[in-house]
């Protein structure tokens, strides 16, 4: 039997089949980047997912200019997770362990497609996604409709997106209603209610005229949409 | 007295007792506490959602619905896999629906009285609670100075083909034509429950508990006598004190899908077997428009325009509009071509059919034993195909009557984008079910109404037939959908509810 000369016991069929295997697991499993940015929930491996459909999804330049990575997707998507219920969130980090390793399974286009989502090239990733969109499976379009939704989601909470397309909020300054007297922020004391009863302009349902002037395209944006002065 | 987390003290227990307690602050809710604080008897009312004020809404569409939303909006039904929601907040889903407020027409509720031996439930035996709600909240039609061009689009269009179209009337004053209905009304012009009902029922004396999740009701024989369960914090559900309030009676407005879970934890009510079955809703589906001309879509009431000419048909016609990630989720392709698309979204108007899927049954149950997470079951039925292939072709020709050079269908086997040359192929199409992308808000019949106790679980004013003084009143007493937005009709009946208990108190 032939055997490595410092373990002399191994064979090395056996030691060349581990050696693959490591390869492939690191291939598949191992390796991914610390993210850019601190996360709290999401893991180096789904930072590194989300960003990487991100990019596929939203890449730089086109009709709306800043891309899913400019638009901070995995920072948002860390603060979205974290706001899950724990079911849902468990149900959302499948999706990603899914999508990322499916294509160790069922490769992407080319002779080296057998590779983790997030490590294909662009290219490959839009046929990835592009495969998972247009299935006739129904289970298969829904797993693409639920990840783009998710990216979709993290990419228009950036204002620069909402900005380029003339979609951000305006600002509105609101009437002081009877309620606004009655509840505090949420987890907040009754001392944070901001409004006394002689404060509210607004008694009841009957007590607004049933339109006021109108927004439009003219009014100023809502301050978290204005863009940072230089 | 209302009382928020902040209030409740760790270590101690709540306990109270008051003639009527009402579990759910939602619209049918709100409106059983209000009738009855004013006609005298007192009240308590649940809610395990939080106030939301100005400063808590938040204009993430996601990160808004993780806040006001059970599962963070995104519970599913099995089976046909489409999306569904539930408000978590004090107002329930008015907090976050866009404030439709129509009468279903006499036909319905015909229909209802032949087929669940209903002989009180006319449209005539319930306009006057149809008018006590509506001249309470001020409902009136959508004004043209707030539609937007995209509303007005609609009307544009259906005027061109002989389609009879309306302002959608709306529980709202002084709209502002924001399109946030579903993140919140930052305007304050909405009159959801928390402005409105809710406030007034305070005055009346009612006394009002957020952040509680009631978990059981308990009984003596066929009497209801407390309600049960636990102080919960805002967002994460961390369970806190115990509470109890006992009462002389107990109303159930946890909505359709919690209703029956209650019922089926505390072992009430169920002799018939239809707690948690007959789910109905109105699967909706939406095509998007795409204009030469800018529409500024975002601007405008966020659904001002509807149709009711297709009621008999099995579907109803409205405008809509909703945050652009919640929209741009519908959009086809990725990469550079969806952000060629994604930049259409200002030249867009959306319209929307909800259909009255009478033949697609589900049903609502515990996840596990005793828990109050539902578990939704609902399967499209191939006979109400024919009713949204209906619904999409008529959408499909108003917007193009009304002058889009495209549309988008975003349904499976058809073509991404439709131009006018395109629509008889689209009339030729035969769709599967699994084919269309929907999503429901409005759902029905889990607790339905029927004249004989063996197959349905209230009566007609809302008491279960096996119990003397629990009642049900929310969407779940629904004998079948109502084809047109449910929350009117069910305020009327919780009105009506209201006064026949307060006469039995």
């Amino acid at each position: 039997m032939r055997s490595l000369g410092y373990v002399a016991d191994v064979p090395i069929e056996m030691a060349l089949a581990a050696g693959l295997l490591l390869a492939l697991g690191w291939r598949g499993f191992g390796g991914y980047p610390r993210p850019a940015e601190e996360l709290g929930c999401l893991s180096r491996r789904e930072a590194a997912f989300v960003a990487s459909a991100a990019e596929a999804l939203f890449p730089r330049g086109g009709a709306v200019p800043p891309s899913g990575l400019d638009a901070g997707v995995p920072v948002w998507c860390d603060r979205w997770l974290a706001a899950l219920p724990a079911g849902t969130r468990r149900l959302v980090r499948a999706l990603f362990l899914l999508v990322e390793h499916a294509t160790l399974v069922f490769p992407a286009p080319g002779w080296d497609g057998w590779r983790r989502f997030s490590a294909l090239d662009a290219e490959r990733r839009g046929a990835v996604l592009e495969g998972w969109r247009t299935s006739r499976f129904f289970a298969r379009r829904l797993v693409f409709t639920s990840l783009r939704a998710i990216v979709t989601q993290g990419y228009f909470a950036d204002p620069a997106v909402l900005r380029c397309l003339g979609l951000a909020p305006r600002e509105i300054v609101p009437p002081v209603h009877a309620a606004d007297a009655l509840y505090p922020p949420i987890g907040r004391p009754r001392s944070a209610i901001r409004f006394a009863a002689a404060d509210v302009a607004v008694h009841g349902p009957l007590d607004r005229p049933p339109a006021a002037e109108p927004l439009g395209p003219e009014g100023p944006l809502h301050a978290d949409y204005r863009e940072a002065a230089p | 007295m209302i009382r928020v987390f902040a209030d409740y003290e760790p270590e101690h227990a709540l306990r109270d007792e008051a003639d009527v307690v009402v579990v759910g602050s939602g619209p049918c809710g709100a409106v059983v506490a209000k009738e009855l604080a004013e006609a005298g008897r007192s009240v308590v009312l649940l809610e395990e959602g939080p106030p939301f004020t100005p400063e808590d809404f938040v204009l993430d569409g996601a990160l808004s619905m993780a806040r006001t939303m059970r599962e963070a909006g995104l519970r599913a039904t099995r089976g046909h896999v489409m999306p569904t929601m539930q408000a978590i907040a004090l107002g329930g889903g008015s907090l976050v629906n866009s404030a439709i407020c129509v009468r279903p027409p006499a036909f319905v509720f015909d229909e209802w009285a032949a087929r669940f031996e209903l002989s009180q439930t006319s449209r005539a035996d319930l306009d006057p609670h149809f008018d006590a709600v509506e001249s309470f909240l001020g409902i009136a039609p959508t004004p043209d100075a707030v539609q937007g061009r995209r509303n007005l689009l609609f009307r544009e269009g259906c005027e061109k083909l002989g389609i009879p179209s309306e302002p959608i009337p709306r529980n709202v004053r002084g709209c502002r034509g924001s399109g946030e209905c579903f993140t919140g009304c930052r305007a304050r012009a909405k009159q959801s429950m928390d402005l409105s009902y809710v406030p007034a029922a305070l005055r009346a004396g009612a006394r009002v508990y957020t952040s509680v999740r009631a978990e059981q009701v308990l009984h003596a024989g066929r009497r209801a006598t407390s309600v049960r369960g636990r102080v919960v914090a805002p967002f994460t559900g961390r369970p806190g004190p115990a509470f109890e309030i006992a009462a002389r009676a107990v109303v159930l407005s946890a909505g359709c899908m919690a209703t029956p879970l209650l019922l089926l934890a505390s072992g009430l009510a169920n002799r018939s077997g239809q707690v948690g079955r007959n789910l109905q809703f109105h699967p909706g589906v939406a095509v998007m428009g795409v204009f030469p001309e800018r529409v500024d879509p975002q601007f405008g009431a966020t659904q001002g325009m509807q149709s009711l000419h297709f009621l008999r048909d099995g579907y109803k016609l409205e405008t809509l509009w909703a945050p652009p990630a919640v929209l741009a989720v519908r959009l086809p392709g990725a990469g550079l071509a969806l952000k060629e698309r994604l930049a259409e979204i200002p030249h867009a108007s959306i319209v929307d059919a909800i259909a009255s899927c009478h033949h697609s049954l589900g049903s609502v149950r515990p996840r596990r034993q005793g828990s109050l997470e539902p578990a939704l079951h609902w399967r499209l039925h191939p006979d109400d195909l024919p009713v949204l292939g209906q619904a999409l072709r008529t959408i499909v020709d108003v917007l193009f009557a009304a002058g889009a050079r495209k549309v988008l269908p975003g349904v499976h086997g058809l073509p991404d984008e439709l131009g006018p040359g395109d629509v008889e192929a689209l009339r030729r199409q035969r769709f599967r079910p699994s084919d269309f992308v929907m999503a429901a808000n409005h759902a029905f019949c889990t607790t339905r109404m029927h004249g004989d106790p063996a197959a349905g679980v209230v009566d007609e004013w809302g008491r279960c037939h096996e119990l003397d003084n629990l009642y049900v009143a929310d969407t779940g007493v629904f004998p079948r959908c109502t084809s047109v937005n449910p929350m009117l009709t069910g305020m009327a009946l919780a009105h009506r509810t209201a006064k026949a208990l307060s006469g039995r108190l």
